[in-house]
């Protein structure tokens, strides 16, 4: 009965640039069934699942959940009741974890804003009673695992019924995995379909009712877990067939002093780990991902700090230095290509001779032919396939590329090569190709550290096998027990147990965390302002009247009210350099609309203007920066000189008094107070509150704080981009109204310095250039104390320049302790 | 294998030429005064000062970051100049001296990008109120003389050609040939193009980052000197209209804010092609608000250009190989 099948997959294919990732693959997941899905690394199940998520479109192929084809489509799959825990879970990482998991369900399983944080913890105790995670924090302060626990109440909060778990106990520890089971089988009860991706046979064997098996982007068949024993499904994840595409194995020079000796190396991820590597031995290091191999390799390398012994041929290396590292002859080629292993937009010649760069140079120079000529020998060599040596790697198939990079890696005559997932992403000739070289470099004696999560990799091509577990090497294969399945078990077998991270925070850590937090540029800069002003008033009886106090206000306003525009759109990590010459054109405007004697329906037409004037502009530097794709800076830049000069058309020169009745209701005050500075306050906390405790609102911080979290959430770019950049010119518009009240007419030029005035107290204020932080009170404080700067400077007697020095030091020193701040406290 | 046969394209920083070309045949056909030889010797000392400022705007574009202290350095450079040859007696060493100075500015700079993680725009935003700030202190707030010899020499002509405008040409030149040739150029441009492979493949990036502002900061230097010396003193305010029009000759120029690949010397054609553009649009009798309504322009055609489907790279599209 179809109602019965919770997740139809039918004939899927993909395949991606030189691979098939999958083919033809067919399955059901039955409701009430824990339904396992096992394969190595690479076999297709993370291509599977991004398909079964509708992030990817199959080339063939149908995908169906509750009976509904949901094909290529998130919201759909979604909204038919389909949920993913990720292996990497795709939190928002400025968000605290109530508004992840309030933005992670379906809008009518939203509890109010306001019930957030109670619903979140209710939530979360539902999990497990007794958990250290607070609902209010944010996530950039929790652990993997606590984040992984999160995504899983985030999926479960949506009350799936298709429910899909990638490797769930990666990041758990023995007491969550036991509840992950409890909480399983519950909802299985209750005929929710699972779905459970996991290397690890025993676990699916323990929770599974059928499983499927995917090799090579093949299914293996779906089979019931009763009928295959633990060695029958190890079978059907490596295959029969024998594999041919290995070079026979050279053994490596016996005797001799070891090329490469680490001792007791520990850093971030491993600790204590020592080995060593014969010259022309090829060292193979295996493990769970997340269990120290890479975290050791980049210590190794020098990416990362390092303390212990790093001894290459007898001469030690200062470990945390990649340069030195390098030099010494121990060339490192990444696992992700793209991240940190190429230049894309670099042409294959300069790819393949960066390593050699001193090689082909004379006195600094680069000898251009010997370059050429030493790139088109090794495409030749290496039987690269691409335009020329010319074309940009990038624009190469993966296989390829690497072949490329490890021509240019063997090209440096390197002492040790230490290689991430040699053939990631490469189709099977230039993989079979890759392995040859490898092998017949190391015959020659360079010595190879080869880390991969493909066992069959591993025992094909080395001499010896470490395996890495909790950041140790808990065990060694060497010679004939270098076999596929006994890699597979050795790493499957090693405990990987978690141990509870953390306990008692220190007091510096908690200090860390408030400066980080959304609070602390509040409080900082309302300190300084209250410090600066109380050290004025005593240098200066003249300071802390209501006279002088009012007038600071007066200029406040204008400035507040910009930056808080300009906060909206760094909310997003967007910026505005065109709100000054807004502000001066909002001033031209008036100045046709609000002069003397003017009719009360010109009045009306004006504010009308103003408005269609805020909104064209937004749509304006929206349109450039969205469909058109500009970056913010260039955008906005364009419209600064458009706005100007659209501005001295109209007024070439200063002119156009406003109605002095006009501007005196702009300079209202109430008591000694300008109402306008009360009013920016009053919409900078309306602001606020609709940011923090409204559902746009937080879809806008979630945006900003990380754009594919949140498109997996279910929010739009183009919208979130839109309403930050019109609301940034409304608010930019009204600057310039409140702005009148001290021009008085209309003036092109008046807004000018608002530009980087706005985007410095912005900065001030806690917004980061990234996205996702900062407030709008912050802002407004941040306009005060660049006002209050400005003013008090005239009352201590110091310069122009004085001022201007002292607006630069604190703006630097404010920003460098966020920034510094919040990147410790997410390392801690 | 090598396949060849590529057809021959323009290129992301070959467009600039080719719209300067256009430039100077509208200029001629429209308003042949605007390409006048009185116009042209008026124009290319102002030009020349661009030229060299958007050479150290670009190599900051170029580490992926932006320079938003080049009108407080150029300012800072033509006080300090005035400054340093009274009191050193020299104005030789004084010329030496600013651009020590305006390199550490430039050093500073890059320290609070590279070293603090603080981003480019902020950091040098906030520095440039710092440096405007010293200038404002240093000058006391009014102009200073600029030493005889200094003016002479900013002023000569040889050749027929303003002396500026071949200090810019040799720096265009210089700079160029060091990213183009050299091995310290094409570490400067991977660190750019990519920060974590250059520092996997052994680079040491954060010397490179610095380095960049560095350099900038004495490019700066010598516009700023160039320009107080042309103009005969130096102000504090004289360098406040240049950061813009720096920043759109490294857009128009095609050098990307993604980093990585720029060329000074599209850069200088893009200076030279705004400078004309801001000429003829004044030959035309129009306001000097068109001149940035031309500019806006020049920018957002100059971006969508690049954006559009370039026949050539079509055609290599459909010959790439798996």
């Amino acid at each position: 009965m179809p109602q019965d099948i919770r997740l139809r997959v039918v004939g899927v294919s993909k395949r991606f640039p030189g691979v098939w990732a999958l083919r033809h693959v067919s399955f059901d997941v039955l409701a009430g069934e824990v339904h396992g899905l096992v394969g190595e690394n690479g076999a297709g199940k993370s291509t599977l699942m991004g398909i079964a998520s509708g992030a990817l479109a199959p080339d063939e192929g149908v995908v169906s959940v509750n009976g509904v084809d949901v094909s290529a489509d998130p919201d759909l799959v979604r909204a038919r009741g389909l949920a993913i825990v990720r292996q990497e879970p795709a939190l928002m990482p400025d968000l605290s974890v109530a508004e992840n998991i309030f933005l992670g369900v379906g809008a009518e399983r939203r509890p109010r804003p306001s019930e957030m944080n109670l619903w979140a913890q209710r939530l979360l105790g539902e999990w497990d009673p007794d958990t250290n995670i607070d609902a209010a924090e944010r996530v950039d302060l929790m652990n993997a695992q606590q984040r992984f626990i999160i995504e899983i109440v985030k999926a479960l909060a949506g009350d799936p019924t298709v429910l899909v778990l990638d490797e769930p106990t990666e990041h758990l520890m023995s007491d969550d995995v036991g509840r992950l089971f409890d909480r399983i089988r519950a909802l299985t009860r209750r005929g929710v379909g699972v779905v459970y991706i996991s290397h690890r046979i025993r676990e699916v064997r323990s929770i599974a009712d059928r499983v499927t098996v995917l090799r090579e982007g093949q299914s293996q068949g779906t089979h019931d877990i009763a009928s295959l024993t633990e060695k029958d499904i190890v079978a059907l994840i490596v295959g029969k067939a024998v594999n041919h595409e290995f070079p026979e194995k050279q053994p490596p020079q016996s005797g001799g002093r070891d090329r490469l000796e680490v001792r007791g190396l520990s850093g971030e991820g491993f600790s204590e780990v020592s080995l060593s590597v014969r010259p022309g031995e090829i060292l193979g290091l295996a493990g769970m991902d997340g269990q120290g191999k890479r975290e050791f390799v980049a210590g190794l390398v020098g990416l990362t700090a390092g303390r212990g012994q790093i001894v290459l041929d007898g001469t030690a290396i200062r470990p945390g230095s990649s340069s030195h590292t390098a030099a010494a002859g121990l060339q490192y080629l990444s696992g992700s290509r793209h991240r940190d292993g190429m230049f894309a937009e670099l042409s294959v010649r300069e790819n393949f001779s960066y390593r050699t760069l001193r090689n082909i140079a004379r006195a600094g120079v680069i000898r251009r032919e010997a370059e050429t000529a030493a790139a088109e020998a090794a495409v030749r060599s290496f039987d690269v396939k691409t335009p020329g040596v010319e074309a940009p790697i990038g624009a190469l198939s993966g296989g390829n590329q690497q072949k490329v990079l490890i021509a240019g890696i063997l090209a440096a005559d390197p002492r040790v090569v230490i290689v991430d997932e040699p053939t990631q992403g490469v189709d099977i000739g230039a993989r079979v190709f890759i392995y040859q070289a490898i092998v017949e470099a190391a015959r020659r004696g360079i010595s190879f550290i080869v880390v991969s999560s493909d066992a069959g990799e591993l025992a094909g091509l080395c001499h010896r096998v470490a395996v890495f577990s909790r950041g140790h090497i808990v065990g060694e294969l060497a010679g004939a027990e270098v076999s596929e399945s006994a890699i597979i078990s050795a790493v499957l077998t090693s405990g990987s147990d978690r141990r509870r991270q953390g306990g008692t925070e220190s007091l510096g850590h908690r200090v860390l965390k408030w400066f980080a937090g959304n609070w602390a540029p509040l409080a900082t800069v309302a300190t300084i302002i209250l410090a600066l002003g109380l050290y004025a008033g005593i240098s200066n009886e003249f300071y802390l009247t209501s006279r002088s106090i009012g007038g600071m206000l007066a200029l406040v306003a204008a400035l507040a009210m910009v930056a808080c525009g300009q906060q909206a759109l760094m909310l997003i990590g967007g910026i505005d350099l065109s709100v000054g010459p807004l502000m001066g054109l909002t001033t031209v405007v008036m100045s046709f609309f609000f002069v003397k004697d003017m009719p009360l329906e010109m009045q009306l037409a004006g504010w009308v203007a103003l408005f269609g004037v805020a909104i064209a502009v937004g749509l304006l530097n929206w349109a450039l920066v969205d469909p058109l794709g500009m970056h913010p800076m260039m955008a906005t830049l364009a419209t600064f000189m458009v706005l100007q000069s659209v501005s001295l058309v109209l007024r070439p020169t200063p002119a156009g008094m406003i109605d002095f009745e006009f501007l005196d209701a702009v300079n209202t005050r109430w008591a000694f107070l300008p109402v306008a500075a009360l009013l920016a306050l009053a919409v900078a906390l309306a602001l606020d509150a609709a940011l923090f405790r409204s559902g746009l609102g937080i879809k806008l911080r979630g945006f900003g704080s990380r754009a594919d979290a949140a498109r997996v959430a279910g929010i739009n770019p183009r919208l979130m981009r839109l309403l930050a950049y019109v609301g940034c010119s409304v608010l930019a518009v009204a600057a310039g109204v409140m702005m009148i009240g001290q021009v008085g007419v209309g003036d092109a030029m008046s807004g000018n310095d608002y530009t980087l005035a706005s985007i410095a107290a912005a900065v001030v204020g806690g917004a980061s250039l990234f996205g996702g932080r900062g407030s709008f009170l912050g802002a407004f404080l941040g306009a005060l104390l660049i006002t209050q700067i400005n003013v008090v400077t005239t009352f201590l007697s110091l310069t122009d320049g004085w001022r201007s020095v002292l607006l630069g030091v604190m703006i630097v020193t404010a920003v460098a302790a966020y920034s510094r701040a919040r990147k410790m406290v997410v390392a801690a | 294998m090598i396949i060849r046969s590529r057809p021959p394209a323009v290129g992301e920083f070959g467009w600039i030429w080719i719209a300067l070309v256009l430039l100077v045949g509208v200029s001629a056909l429209v308003a042949p005064s605007a390409i006048g030889l009185a116009s042209v010797y008026s124009m290319l000392p102002f030009a020349s000062v661009l030229v060299l400022l958007a050479i150290g705007q670009t190599l900051v574009v170029q580490q992926r970051g932006l320079d938003m202290s080049v009108a407080a350095i150029v300012t800072i450079a033509g006080l300090l100049v005035a400054k340093f040859s009274v009191l050193t007696g020299s104005p030789m060493v004084g010329v030496v001296l600013t651009c020590a100075v305006c390199g550490a500015a430039g050093i500073l700079n890059g320290l609070l990008v590279a070293r603090i993680g603080i981003s480019p725009i902020v950091a040098t935003l906030a520095t440039g109120a710092l440096y405007f700030g010293v200038a404002r202190i240093l000058s006391g707030g009014s102009a200073m003389p600029i030493p005889p010899s200094l003016q002479a020499l900013a002023q000569a002509r040889l050749l027929g050609a303003p002396v500026l405008f071949y200090v810019a040409a040799v720096l265009v030149v210089v700079v160029s040939l060091v990213l183009r040739s050299t091995v310290v150029g094409r570490r400067f441009i991977a660190v750019g193009s990519n920060i974590a492979a250059a520092r996997a493949q052994g680079t040491r990036t954060a010397a490179y980052q610095i380095g960049s502002y560095a350099v900038a900061g004495v490019c700066y230097a010598i516009a700023g000197i160039a320009l107080a010396g042309f103009i005969g003193y130096a102000t504090p305010t004289a360098g406040s209209s240049y950061l813009l029009p720096s920043i759109a000759a490294v857009v128009v120029g095609g050098t990307p804010f993604t980093g990585g690949k720029g060329s000074v010397v599209a850069t200088a054609g893009a200076a030279m092609f705004m400078t004309l553009l801001d000429q003829l649009v004044l030959s035309l009798g129009a306001s000097p608000a068109m001149q940035l309504l031309a500019q806006a322009v020049a920018i957002i055609i100059a971006v969508s250009i690049r954006r559009l489907p370039n026949p050539a790279k079509l055609l290599g599209r459909h010959r790439r190989l798996a």
